[in-house]
C-alpha cells in the first residue's frame, strides 16, 4: 500500500462544489457532480520551483558586487609568481548546506479563495512567495492558472484579501505586513522596492481586513499576545490593540454576520470574543474541560521545559473559523480529534457549546462552506495510519434538527478521488517522514522565557 | 553585556494591558491610597535609558511630570534602580527624584502594553544601538513600522528626541522620521531653544563619553502631527 501525504489544507467555494486541497507542495482541485455524487479532478498544480537556481542567482549577484567593490578599492585579485595579475573567472558555486543547516521545505500554505470566487491564493515556502491562481471553471484540463508569483523577503505566514479582491495583504514570519495589488507587475528587487505597510517586532500569525462604517481596517495577530488594529490604507495610524491574551495568538476571525465582532484564540485555553470597535472583550469561553480527554502524549512539553513528574502538557488552538451566515464558530486544538462548535447569543454576546464532533484522526485544518442551501465545515485529517482513507471529512448542518453531522458518503467519494488522482510515481506518494508538512507546529509558538539576560 | 537581542523571548514582566499596569510601586509618592489611584500618569519616556543619566537630569527640570526609563539589559536596569533609590533616600526631605523610575522591558515589543493612546508628551531615544549590519536594520529602534506605534502613544504635538554619535544612524533616523506621515522635524532654532536638547546633549553617560573623545553629536527632534482625516 502506497501512502499519500496527508492533506494539510482544504478550502471550498461557498456552495462546497469546488474544492481545493493542498498535499505538501501540490494543490489539487475537484468539482462535486451532484448528478452522480462524484468528485471530478479539475486541476493540479505542483510547486516545482528550484531553490538551487535562486541561490545561484543570489551568489552570482554577490560575487559581482564583491568584484565591483574590489575594483573600486583597487585590490589586486591574484598574482602569479612573475607578478602578473590574473583575472579569475569562475562560475558561481552553489553553497552546499552542511550538517545542521535548516532543511529546505517545498510546501504550500495559507490557501484561500477570493471573495468573488474567481481566484485562489496560496503561499509557497520554496521562494517565500504569494501565488495567485485564476480559477478557470470552464477549463476541465486544469482549472488552476497561475497568474502571479511574487516572492517576499521573509516567509509569508498569513494572508488575506481586501473586500474588492484587488489587494492581497501579507503578514510575514519576521513581523512585517505588506500589501500587494494583484494587477501590478511582479517586483523583482523585493528587498529594495517592498516597504512594509505596518509591522510588529514579533512573528505574525494572522491578518484580516474589513470595512466598518465606511472605514477600512487591517487586523494583525502575533506571538507576543498582541492583536493590533490599523487603518487601511493609512496603515501608519494605529487604531487600537486588543489586550487580554496571555499566550500567543494563532487564529483570528471576523464573522460576516456582525463585523463589529472579532474572535481570537491561540495558546490561552479560551476563545476570546471582542467588540473590536469599542476595544472590549465581551466573553471568554474556557475549553479546557472539553479538550482534556483528548489531550495525549503528543502534547507533552519539550524535555527542556518538562517538569519533574514528566507530565506537563501544552496545547493550543490551531485554527478557528466562523460560519458566514450563522452565529457559529468552530475550532480545534492541535493534535486532537475533537472539533468544537460554539454558538454566540447575538443579544448578550456570550458563547456556549453547540456541539462536539469526534473525528477518526487528528484534525489538521478547517474551513467553511455556506450558501442558501447548505452550510458546514471542510476538515482535513492526519490520516497517515488509515491506509489512504479519511483525508477529509465534510460536516454539514441538518437544518431540521439543527445539528452538524459528518457527510460520510460524500467524504468517502472525495477520498476515493484523491487516491485516484495520484500514482505511485508521484512525489507526494511515499514521502519520507521528515518531508511531511509540519502538521503540528502551532504549540512551538509558546514562549518559555528562555533568555534570562 | 553591551547589547541585547530585541527579538528574543526574554524573561520579562509586562502588564497584559496599560489598564493592568501597577504604577504605584514605581512612583509611590504619586499614589493616593484613599482613592487607590495615581495622582499623575507617566508622560515622558526614555527608551533605552542606559545608566539613567538623562532621567536624573530631567527629574528636577520636569517636576510636574512622571518620567519612565525603559532598558532591556538586566544589569543596567538594576544599576539604575539602585541609583534612583539612593537619590530618593538622600533627598527624602524634599521628595526629590520621586518622579523618575526605570523598568526592564523590551519597548520594541511591549510599549503599547504600558502606555495608553496619546499618554506621552515626550519620548527620548539617546545613543541607541546602531546595528550597523544591513540585515540587522529591523533591530533598530527607529523604523517606519515602529514609528506608527510611537505615534500612537504620543499625544498631538508630542516630541520625539533623538541623539547619536553615529552619523549613519542619525541619517537613518532622520530619513525614517521625515518619511513618516505623523512626524515633522523641528528646525535648528527650536533645538537651540529647547531645554531637553541641552540636557540630552550633556546628561547621558554616552553623551559625556562622546564629549571626552571630542566626537560629534547629532540631534534631531520631531513633532507628532495630528492624525489626518481617515479616508
Amino acid at each position: 500500500m502506497s501512502l499519500i501525504h496527508p492533506i494539510q489544507a482544504v478550502v471550498s467555494n461557498r456552495s462546497g462544489e469546488l474544492i481545493f486541497a493542498v498535499l505538501k507542495n501540490v494543490i489539487i482541485a475537484y468539482r462535486y457532480d451532484q448528478t452522480n455524487g462524484k468528485y471530478l479532478e479539475m486541476g493540479k498544480w505542483e510547486d516545482q520551483f528550484s531553490r538551487d537556481e535562486m541561490i545561484k542567482i543570489a551568489v552570482v549577484k554577490e560575487q559581482a558586487r564583491q568584484l565591483a567593490e574590489n575594483e573600486e578599492k583597487g585590490i589586486k585579485k591574484s598574482k602569479t609568481n612573475e607578478g602578473n595579475t590574473i583575472e579569475k573567472k569562475h562560475d558561481a558555486k552553489i553553497p552546499v548546506p552542511g550538517p545542521g543547516a535548516p532543511p529546505i521545505y517545498s510546501q504550500i500554505r495559507n490557501l484561500m479563495i477570493s471573495n468573488d470566487e474567481t481566484m485562489l491564493l496560496a503561499c509557497a515556502d520554496s521562494d517565500k512567495s504569494v501565488l495567485v491562481f485564476k480559477i478557470e471553471t470552464l477549463n476541465n484540463d486544469n482549472c488552476l492558472k497561475l497568474i502571479k508569483r511574487q516572492p517576499f523577503p521573509k516567509r509569508p505566514n498569513a494572508i488575506t484579501i481586501t473586500e474588492d479582491d484587488k489587494t492581497v495583504i501579507i503578514a510575514d514570519k519576521f513581523g512585517d505586513v505588506y500589501s500587494m495589488l494583484i494587477e501590478s507587475p511582479v517586483i523583482e528587487n523585493i528587498d529594495e522596492e517592498f516597504e512594509p505597510i505596518l509591522g510588529h517586532v514579533s512573528m505574525l500569525t494572522g491578518v484580516l481586513s474589513t470595512t466598518n462604517n465606511g472605514m477600512k481596517f487591517v487586523m494583525t495577530s502575533d506571538r507576543d499576545e498582541h492583536i493590533k488594529i490599523s487603518h487601511f490604507p493609512q496603515s501608519y495610524i494605529v487604531d487600537k490593540w486588543l489586550f487580554g491574551h496571555k499566550e500567543f495568538v494563532s487564529s483570528i476571525c471576523i464573522p460576516s454576520w456582525n463585523s463589529n465582532i472579532l474572535v481570537s484564540a491561540g495558546g490561552d485555553h479560551g476563545i476570546f470574543l471582542w467588540d473590536w470597535i469599542k476595544g472590549e472583550k465581551l466573553d471568554e469561553f474556557d475549553f479546557t474541560d472539553l479538550v482534556l480527554p483528548y489531550i495525549n502524549e503528543n502534547h507533552l512539553a519539550p524535555d527542556r521545559f518538562q517538569n519533574e513528574e514528566n507530565d506537563l502538557k501544552e496545547f493550543a488552538v490551531s485554527k478557528l473559523v466562523s460560519l458566514p451566515n450563522n452565529p457559529y464558530f468552530a475550532f480545534f486544538v492541535e493534535a486532537t480529534k475533537l472539533l468544537i462548535i460554539l454558538e454566540v447569543d447575538q443579544s448578550t454576546y456570550k458563547m456556549k457549546l453547540l456541539q462536539k464532533i469526534v473525528l477518526p484522526y487528528y484534525i489538521t485544518f478547517i474551513s467553511t462552506f455556506s450558501d442558501d442551501k447548505t452550510m458546514g465545515f471542510n476538515i482535513s485529517l492526519d490520516n497517515r495510519e488509515s491506509g489512504d482513507k479519511d483525508f477529509v471529512k465534510f460536516i454539514a448542518l441538518d437544518t431540521t434538527s439543527n445539528t452538524f453531522s459528518i457527510k460520510e458518503e460524500q467524504s468517502d467519494e472525495f477520498n476515493t478521488s484523491i487516491v485516484n488522482s495520484f500514482s505511485k510515481e508521484d512525489s507526494i506518494v511515499k514521502v519520507e517522514l521528515d518531508e511531511v508538512y509540519p502538521l503540528y507546529n502551532i504549540i512551538s509558538l509558546k514562549k518559555h522565557g528562555e533568555h534570562y539576560s | 553585556r553591551a547589547h541585547s537581542n530585541p527579538f528574543s523571548d526574554h524573561q520579562l514582566d509586562y502588564p497584559t494591558s496599560p489598564d493592568d499596569m501597577n504604577w504605584s510601586k514605581l512612583f509611590p509618592h504619586y499614589y493616593d491610597s484613599t482613592t487607590g489611584k495615581m495622582t499623575k500618569d507617566v508622560t515622558i519616556a526614555d527608551i533605552g535609558c542606559g545608566f539613567g543619566g538623562l532621567l536624573i537630569d530631567l527629574s528636577p527640570a520636569f517636576p510636574e511630570d512622571l518620567i519612565l526609563g525603559m532598558e532591556i539589559r538586566v544589569q543596567v536596569t538594576n544599576y539604575v534602580e539602585d541609583r534612583i533609590i539612593a537619590l530618593r533616600t538622600n533627598h527624602a526631605k524634599d521628595y526629590q527624584y520621586q518622579n523618575i523610575n526605570v523598568i526592564r522591558g523590551n519597548a520594541m515589543k511591549f510599549l503599547p502594553n504600558f502606555f495608553q493612546r496619546a499618554q506621552l508628551s515626550k519620548m527620548f531615544f539617546c545613543f541607541p544601538d546602531p546595528h550597523f549590519k544591513q540585515r540587522k536594520h529591523k533591530a533598530r529602534i527607529i523604523t517606519n513600522t515602529l514609528l506608527s506605534e510611537y505615534a500612537y502613544v504620543l499625544k498631538d504635538n508630542g516630541v520625539i528626541y533623538t541623539i547619536t554619535d553615529v552619523e549613519d544612524l542619525h541619517n537613518w533616523m532622520v530619513k525614517h522620521l521625515e518619511e513618516h506621515p505623523l512626524f515633522e522635524r523641528y528646525d535648528k532654532e527650536w533645538e537651540d531653544n529647547d531645554k531637553c536638547v541641552q540636557i540630552m546633549r550633556n546628561a547621558t553617560e554616552e553623551g559625556k563619553k562622546v564629549e571626552r573623545k571630542k566626537g560629534d553629536k547629532f540631534v534631531a527632534c520631531f513633532r507628532r502631527l495630528p492624525n489626518p482625516a481617515i479616508v
